[in-house]
């Protein structure tokens, strides 16, 4: 045991003198491998004769020994710091310059603002269904309640392929589809594309997008439309908006509603205002109770059942959401005009 | 509908500001769209609509209104003065057509001082937005807007044999119209006729050869009931549209004509004229009064209201409707003929719901029963599809589905365009069968306008007529030209080109898990020859891309090559897509070689890609092209392909010496199968 002491203190004395002799920072490197090498290291070389002491003097001598491993650890460590490179001194670069760009393509407002529309009706549950842009007569007027011939048809300038077969004026067809086939409880949207027989100008246009949407149960009534729209609207718009129900006429709902927001442009303070007209409100929904006769089509019972139609227009919606002074700017496709829209 | 609020005043005393007027108007449903003050009295313009022919008047408006501010309806007199002579002496009325003509009543008044009419009635009609013209004018239009009801009057002196008959038109007969125009009429059509001749086309406009003048001295009085759908139908066969065809395409009041005869000629009697005793009503089949069975509980099922009985019968009983109660909660309606739009109980809540108030139903969200949702893959595919092009740089587009015949005979195709019958315009009379056409004046509009480079897409329909049908088939097209992205410090501007949207479409169907899809060099009427490939999929003909054709180009008078892909999504999503499967991340490392190589320019990629899969080296993970060039120090005819191929087992480590054995028998065959040469640091081997 005392030989082990004598040893430790001569190999610390010698390791005192090898650093003294250190001028870089290679040599130091030389030292800390020749003290603290784990294999071969003189540290681990003293350690390795710890097991030829007696149990009861191994406390000691460890401690010892730590004690030494200790001091070359910070020792080496100490002038480590001393010998270390110098700092490079890194050529000035001008972080001011502009990043690299990224692109990302923008979408289509109408796309983009019908999603908005739909994720909503998604979070109460509706399911979105399709349909062909080609129908017949029977699915866009007949089904749903138009007489033949009746002046009713005129709010609806359809643009035909033959007597029996038009461009779809609105997309209910597709509820109709929906509902002759599969039983209520009913909750879907339609969005897609529509036509009519319009010259585009700043407020019409041949074709549009429009969503319509449809609830069919048991014991919906007119005050769940209203529930429905409300919320419709309050998340479209903001939660404070005005909305107000008016009656109206549609040959597919009884009864039937229009449903105007309070314009938010002039707030019904302007007389001359060239999204409402002055009258402060803007029709954006029109809506009703599914007309008994359009359930009758399709064989669901009206005594038993009963339900709610709504529908809108997404570019008119849009238009005003966006305040885009002309709906003709949405089928320009000028990419000054839609890449703004890569931002909402 | 122009309302004149002086003349609503003969029907209820209103005393009410106008904006509040407004509301009221609003909230039963008659929106007002405008209205100005004029020469001392109010003229609001009523929406109205195609199943309320009786708010066509304003006898009808002041029925709406007196029902909702809660006043009576004021009665009107019609005071005659009259001669001793009998009309059944003067005139004999014969209808021939009882479905056309359900209802024809005439009154014969003699004697009358034509002449401008007094300034009351002036007035009236300049209300209406209309020029007096005499007093016999003038009362008819003014019964028309006060009543809906339209009537006509004759010259009756000019009515040939005076002989009134009811009857279809003979094919081939023509009339000359109030308007001066010769009307060709068809056997479709229903005429006025006396003993000789067409003397007006019923319910649409008089003749020219029975109309009143100044020499005029008696007047029979029309006030007759036509069939809406054939006023309709000659109207718009004619194309005259008059107010009153508007009302009787619309449907008006069959039990009304005799009161408007009367009114006329009371009024006929205030320009000194003498008014025949009786009046011809032809009337076969007299209608019967509908009736409606009404329960307070589908009112109240129906609004999510419950609203008091005496409201319901105090506001029908306000609007003519005459109620019966059978049990408690239970009504038989009996519904005027005014009322043409009432026909179930759904109707009659309506109206209860009008007067009740719309805003005092109360809001609710609806029990969402949870129900299977109806589940739409195409559209999540479509949603992916939109963020992978927005991601790969394209700007999305959406162009209406029309073309023009002109532009869609560039597009030579297999496809048989669905021309629209009645189209907005000559441009506009196709369907399109393709979408480039709009994509190609988008580029157009926007390099026009100073863009450098446009990189578009579109997804829609286009159409054809096939095998007896109409199609629709959903498309994305991609269209690129020009730079991309603007000029950069840092980053050189990319040129739009083939292999640019080709690497789109590889990407897009690899990410929409369609990977198995391959390109085949094919010919295409759009694209330039030689410069187009087919998509296939799965043994189908999906899509296309390539370099648009010149003629097609000079169409849209663009000068710079475009590049387009039009993909079929309807064919591609019938597809099954492959499943997601995890791979293990290789433990060993992989080696990997390049190689370049010297060989004829005529050896295509395909080619070389084929002959490489078909040696099935077990090892080879997978090779890609990193360099190919021509130029001076290659000679003529010539290219340098430069590949790096990735070696790598699966086990174990692979050894140097074992890739050299793959590498040499990669060498050999390309060697054997296109004579390439090896080329090593520019030097060529032998």
């Amino acid at each position: 045991m005392e030989n082990l002491k004598i040893e430790i203190q001569n190999k610390r004395k010698s390791f005192e003198d090898a650093l003294a002799k250190v001028k870089d920072r290679h040599s130091l490197q030389d030292i800390r491998n020749e003290y603290l090498s784990r294999q071969r290291g003189i540290i681990t070389g003293i350690f390795e004769q710890l097991k030829h002491v007696k149990p009861e003097e191994r406390p000691e001598i460890g401690n010892l020994i730590n004690d030494f491993k200790n001091h070359v650890q910070e020792r080496v460590l100490a002038l480590q710091e001393k010998f270390a490179a110098p700092k490079k001194v890194l050529e000035k670069v001008d972080l001011t310059l502009p990043g690299e760009k990224k692109y990302w393509g923008a979408p289509h407002p109408i796309p983009l603002f019908q999603q908005e529309i739909e994720n909503i009706f998604l979070r109460m549950g509706f399911s979105i269904a399709d349909g062909p842009e080609i129908e017949t007569d029977y699915y866009n007027f007949g089904a749903l309640n138009f007489p033949p011939h009746h002046p009713a048809r005129d709010d609806w300038d359809t643009l035909y392929i033959t007597d029996d077969v038009l461009l779809r004026t609105h997309t209910s067809p597709v509820q109709i589809r929906v509902m002759e086939k599969k039983k209520p409880p009913i909750r879907i949207i339609n969005p897609g594309k529509v036509y009519r027989k319009e010259a585009p100008d700043p407020t019409h246009l041949p074709m549009f997008f429009q969503v319509e949407g449809l609830v069919v149960d048991l014991g919906i009534t007119f005050a769940h439309l209203k529930g429905t729209l409300e919320y419709f609207l309050k998340a479209l718009f903001h939660e404070k908006i005005k909305i107000r129900f008016r009656p109206s006429f549609f040959p597919f709902t009884e009864p039937s509603a229009e449903v105007d927001i309070e314009c938010t442009v002039c707030g019904g303070k302007s007389e001359d205002c060239r999204v409402c007209g002055g009258g402060g409100w803007i029709e954006i929904l029109g809506s009703g109770m599914v007309d008994p006769q359009v359930l009758k089509n399709v064989n669901i019972d009206p005594e038993k059942y009963s339900g709610f139609a709504f529908g809108l227009g997404v570019d008119r919606t849009a238009m005003f959401a966006y305040q885009i002074p002309d709906m003709r700017y949405f089928y320009e496709n000028d990419l000054r005009f839609i890449r703004q829209f890569s931002l909402k | 509908m122009k309302i004149s609020l002086d003349w609503l005043q003969e029907y209820i005393d209103i005393d009410l500001p106008v904006s509040r007027l407004v509301e009221v108007f609003d909230n039963i449903g008659l929106l007002i769209e405008d209205w100005k003050e004029e020469d001392g009295d109010v003229i609001l313009d009523v929406e109205t609509y195609a199943n309320r022919p009786d708010t066509l008047g304003h006898l009808g408006i002041a029925r709406e209104l007196a029902t909702a501010l809660g006043l009576t309806l004021k009665e009107q007199r019609f005071p005659l003065a009259e001669t001793s002579k009998n009309i059944s002496d003067l005139i004999d009325v014969q209808i021939w057509d009882e479905d056309l003509c359900p209802r024809y009543c005439g009154m014969v008044v003699e004697n009358i001082a034509i002449g401008p009419s007094p300034e009351w009635l002036m007035k009236r009609i300049e209300a209406m937005g209309l020029n007096p013209i005499n007093n016999v004018v003038d009362v008819t239009n003014y019964v028309l807007f006060a009543t809906a009801q339209p009537i006509h009057a004759f010259d009756l002196d000019k009515i040939a044999g005076r002989k009134i008959i009811v009857r279809r038109a003979k094919q081939g007969e023509k009339m000359q119209s109030l308007e001066a125009k010769d009307v060709d009429l068809t056997s479709e059509m229903l005429v006025i006729a006396d003993e000789e001749k067409p003397v007006a086309l019923a319910g649409v406009i008089g003749g020219e050869n029975t109309a009143v003048s100044d020499s005029t001295q008696s007047v029979f009085i029309e006030s007759a009931h036509f069939d809406p759908v054939s006023v309709r139908k000659t109207s718009k066969a004619t194309g005259i549209q008059t107010d009153a065809a508007y009302r009787f395409e619309r449907g008006a009041d069959v039990s009304f004509p005799p009161e408007a005869a009367r009114m006329a000629a009371s009024l006929f009697s205030q320009f000194s004229g003498k008014v025949c005793r009786g009046i011809v009503d032809v009337y076969p089949k007299s209608r019967k009064i509908k009736t409606v069975m009404l329960r307070d509980h589908r009112v109240t099922s129906l609004l999510g209201i419950e609203i008091d009985s005496g409201f319901i019968e105090k506001t029908l009983a306000d609007l003519g409707f005459q109620l019966e109660n059978k049990q408690p909660g239970i009504w038989q309606v009996k519904i005027p003929h005014f009322r043409i739009d009432i026909e179930r109980e759904a109707d009659l809540i309506e109206e209860i719901a009008r007067f009740y108030g719309y805003e005092k139903i109360p809001i609710q969200l609806p029990p969402l029963r949870s129900l299977e949702p109806i589940l739409d893959p195409k559209k999540e595919k479509i949603k992916t599809l939109r963020q992978l092009l927005f991601h790969y740089g394209f700007d999305e587009v959406v162009n209406f589905s029309f073309m023009d015949p002109e532009k869609q005979e560039k597009f030579t195709h297999d496809l048989n365009p669905i021309p629209i019958r009645n189209p907005i315009s000559t441009k506009a009379a196709f369907l399109r069968t393709t979408l480039i056409g709009g994509l190609l004046e988008n580029v157009a509009w926007n390099t026009n306008r100073g863009a450098e480079g446009v990189d578009i897409f579109e997804i829609g329909n286009i159409f054809q007529f096939d095998n007896d049908s109409y199609n629709e088939h959903l498309m994305l097209s991609m269209v690129m030209t020009g730079s991309t992205g603007e000029r950069h410090w840092k980053e050189k501007g990319r040129e739009a080109g083939f292999f640019h949207l080709k690497g789109t479409c590889e990407a897009l169907l690899a990410q929409l898990r369609y990977g198995s899809f391959f390109f085949k060099e094919e010919n295409h009427p759009h694209f330039q020859d030689g410069r187009s490939l087919a998509l296939h999929f799965k043994g189908e003909e999906i899509g296309w891309l390539g370099a648009i054709d010149q003629k097609i180009l000079g169409a849209y008078l663009l000068k710079h090559e475009v590049w387009a892909a039009e993909i079929n999504l309807s064919f591609l999503f019938e597809k099954q897509t492959q499943a997601f499967q995890y791979s293990a991340v290789a433990k060993y490392p992989s080696v990997s070689r390049d190689v370049s190589f010297i060989g004829a320019k005529n050896v295509s990629f395909e080619e070389i890609r084929v002959v490489l899969e078909k040696l099935q080296l077990p090892y080879l993970e997978k090779f890609t092209l990193y360099d190919r060039f021509a130029g001076s120090s290659i000679p003529q005819g010539e290219v340098s392909l430069s590949f790096r191929f990735i070696f790598r087992r699966p086990d174990r480590t692979l050894q140097a010496d074992e890739v050299d054995v793959f590498q040499q028998k990669i060498i050999d065959t390309l060697r054997a199968s296109f004579n390439f040469r090896l080329r090593e640091g520019g030097k060529i081997d032998k």
